[in-house]
């Protein structure tokens, strides 16, 4: 299943260039219609994407830090939303540690965004630790999704 | 002393010296016992008879408390327990043959009667060393709709006896599990018996820890749709929370005090401050570099160790309350978590996640020494927490699939499911006395 969100990135990106080049005066870009039952974020509630960490690791990689930058290219096009960033672990390691290394990654993309130009008073954090899996498996592939933060539009 | 003026305070402590008196002096023979037990299989042998009554309602109050006393004593695991040898009594006039016990092996003989007085069941308990010597005779009265709570009182009795230390009958447990689909508060007897749910959040609740004079809880939930610290005043039934900028994790409660110590944020690191019971900060406790977590006190409220990343990856620190300053308990492993400091203040449990993945609860001398591995090779067991008198550990364990609670005794051995309920078990703190 893992070639499905390659695919779907590929399709999404020119397809919300296009739609946002077509609808430029309109607030809100109306992302893909609901095609493929896609294992990425439902970009329904915000058309921004989660970014991704290592086990144990609230480091921003290169390619998280290439997403933070559309991202920020979103708030920029949208100066009237707000966001909230969610901090996710996988299941493996302690819940309460877990607790904390969530806030971490929320709070090193917030920080991040702010270095690519959003305001600070439009983002804020919280940390569901492991209580919020994106995918409920028990393996690599599964975890790999739950490490994540999550963009919710507010 | 001013007391001695008041004639009905000294007549008081008469009668109480008088009603205390007996008991200590065979607290003090019992010492022999554990001595005898010592030299053979390590557990002291009792041999418990079958509770006598007359009538229909009395042998039922009576079998009753047979299985209560008996499911006790076994969940100690300090004891072996053995049925009646045939001969112990004469057959023609039913005198108690007691040197047939120590024809088995065992130590100590109980037997007792049930009977009621005006519908208040009655519960006559005797025990006696294999020489004929009477070691206890205690009446106990009891309630029809709490037959248990007599029969635990008993158990404790002998096993304080016998042990010459305070038994784990009438403490009790705080938990987290799943079972409404959201994650609630539970507490339950220190055998799993009498599940209540404290929490109806239907949110997340987690972590609880009930302070040392059991008259406040803690926990973290989601209620307000962040992770908030919450502390109830049990006595009152007041709840107060703590919401600030950022998370809330993990509370303790440090002893001899009303003060609780959590992780919150809203300062920038995850940092651990101590919190009134008020719901007021007291103070920021720890300054280091990254994340700080999971506190616990030693028995003194002294000391505190705690989770941090100051130095890399997750390893457990310890930290005097007084100075602050803080130094690195563990060396092993390379994701050290959840301590938990045992009530006699010489040991630390923690959880380590393996090479294989696998988490597994270790203990450790305070100074550093003497790490022990208390489980292995059953995937992952998770935050120990001491039983109050220092003698078991309940943790739990994903060793059957879903997250449920085990107990073990403080060694490591004799792990076994502690209840059933549906959904996951998580979090337990063995924090509730009576």
């Amino acid at each position: 299943m893992s070639y499905i969100r390659p695919l779907t990135r590929a399709l999404y990106v020119p397809a919300v260039l296009f739609l946002g080049a077509c609808c430029c005066n309109k607030s809100v870009v109306k992302p893909t219609p609901k095609a493929a039952p896609a294992p990425a974020p439902a970009p329904v509630v915000a058309p921004m994407s989660d970014i991704f960490f290592d086990f144990d690791r609230s480091i921003i990689t290169p390619s998280s830090q290439d997403q933070l930058r559309k991202n920020a290219d979103w708030m920029a096009a949208n100066s009237g939303k707000n966001v909230t960033l969610e901090g996710h672990c996988d299941e493996r390691g302690t819940s309460e540690y877990n607790m904390a290394l969530g806030e971490r990654r929320a709070q090193a993309a917030k920080e991040s965004m702010m270095s690519f130009g959003v305001d600070n008073a439009r983002m804020s954090t919280i940390s569901f630790g492991e209580e919020k899996p994106f995918d409920s498996g028990h393996d690599e592939a599964a975890w790999a999704k739950n490490r994540r933060v999550h963009f919710v539009e507010k | 002393m001013r007391l001695s003026k008041n004639p009905v305070m000294v007549s008081v402590m008469v009668l109480l010296a008088l009603f205390f008196l007996p008991f200590t002096l065979r607290a003090e023979q019992a010492g022999e016992y554990i001595a005898i037990s010592k030299e053979g299989s390590g557990r002291i042998s009792i041999v418990l008879d079958r509770i006598a009554s007359k009538g229909r309602l009395e042998s039922t109050w009576a079998g009753s408390t047979d299985g209560t006393i008996k499911g006790a004593l076994d969940f100690t695991g300090l004891f072996n327990l053995m049925p009646a040898p045939l001969n112990i009594r004469n057959a023609q006039d039913g005198t108690l043959n007691l040197g047939s016990i120590s024809s088995v092996g065992a130590d100590v003989f109980v037997a007792g009667t049930m009977s009621q007085k005006l519908g208040v069941p009655i519960l006559d308990m005797q025990v006696w060393d294999a020489t004929g010597k009477v070691l206890l005779a205690r009446k106990y009265e009891g309630r029809v709709n709490n037959l248990r709570e007599t029969g635990l009182k008993f158990a404790a009795d002998l096993v304080e006896l016998l042990t010459g230390r305070r038994s784990v009958f009438g403490t009790g447990i705080v938990f987290v599990s799943n079972r409404t689909g959201n994650k609630e508060i539970y507490r339950c007897d220190f055998d799993g018996q009498n599940i209540r749910q404290l929490t109806s959040s239907g949110s997340i609740s987690l972590t609880p820890a009930v302070s040392q004079d059991g008259r406040y809880l803690a926990w973290t939930d989601y209620t307000s749709g962040r992770p908030d610290l919450y502390i109830k005043d049990l006595s009152r039934n007041v709840t107060v929370s703590v919401r600030k900028q950022g998370v809330s994790i993990s509370p303790a409660w440090r002893p001899g005090t009303s003060q609780c110590a959590t992780t919150l944020s809203y300062q920038g690191d995850q940092d651990i401050y101590l919190i009134n019971a008020d719901g007021t900060v007291d103070r920021r406790l720890t300054n280091g570099r990254g994340i700080n977590v999971s506190p616990t006190f030693s028995p003194d409220g002294l000391k505190m160790a705690f989770v941090s990343t100051r130095e890399g990856r997750p390893q457990i620190f310890i930290q005097d309350m007084a100075s602050g300053v803080a130094r690195r308990l563990t060396y092993s492993g390379n994701y050290n978590t959840q301590p938990s400091w045992s009530p006699a203040g010489d040991k630390i449990l923690y959880t380590s996640m393996q090479k294989s993945g696998e988490i597994n609860i270790f203990a450790i001398n305070s100074d550093g020494s003497g790490m022990m591995q208390l489980t292995s090779g059953e995937r992952n067991n998770e935050y120990p927490s001491w039983s109050p008198d220092g003698s078991m550990i309940v943790f739990s364990s994903s060793r059957q699939g879903p997250r449920k609670l085990f107990v073990m005794n403080a060694d490591g051995t004799s792990q076994r499911p502690l209840l059933q309920m549906d959904g996951e078990q998580q979090q337990p703190s063995w924090s509730l006395k009576n």
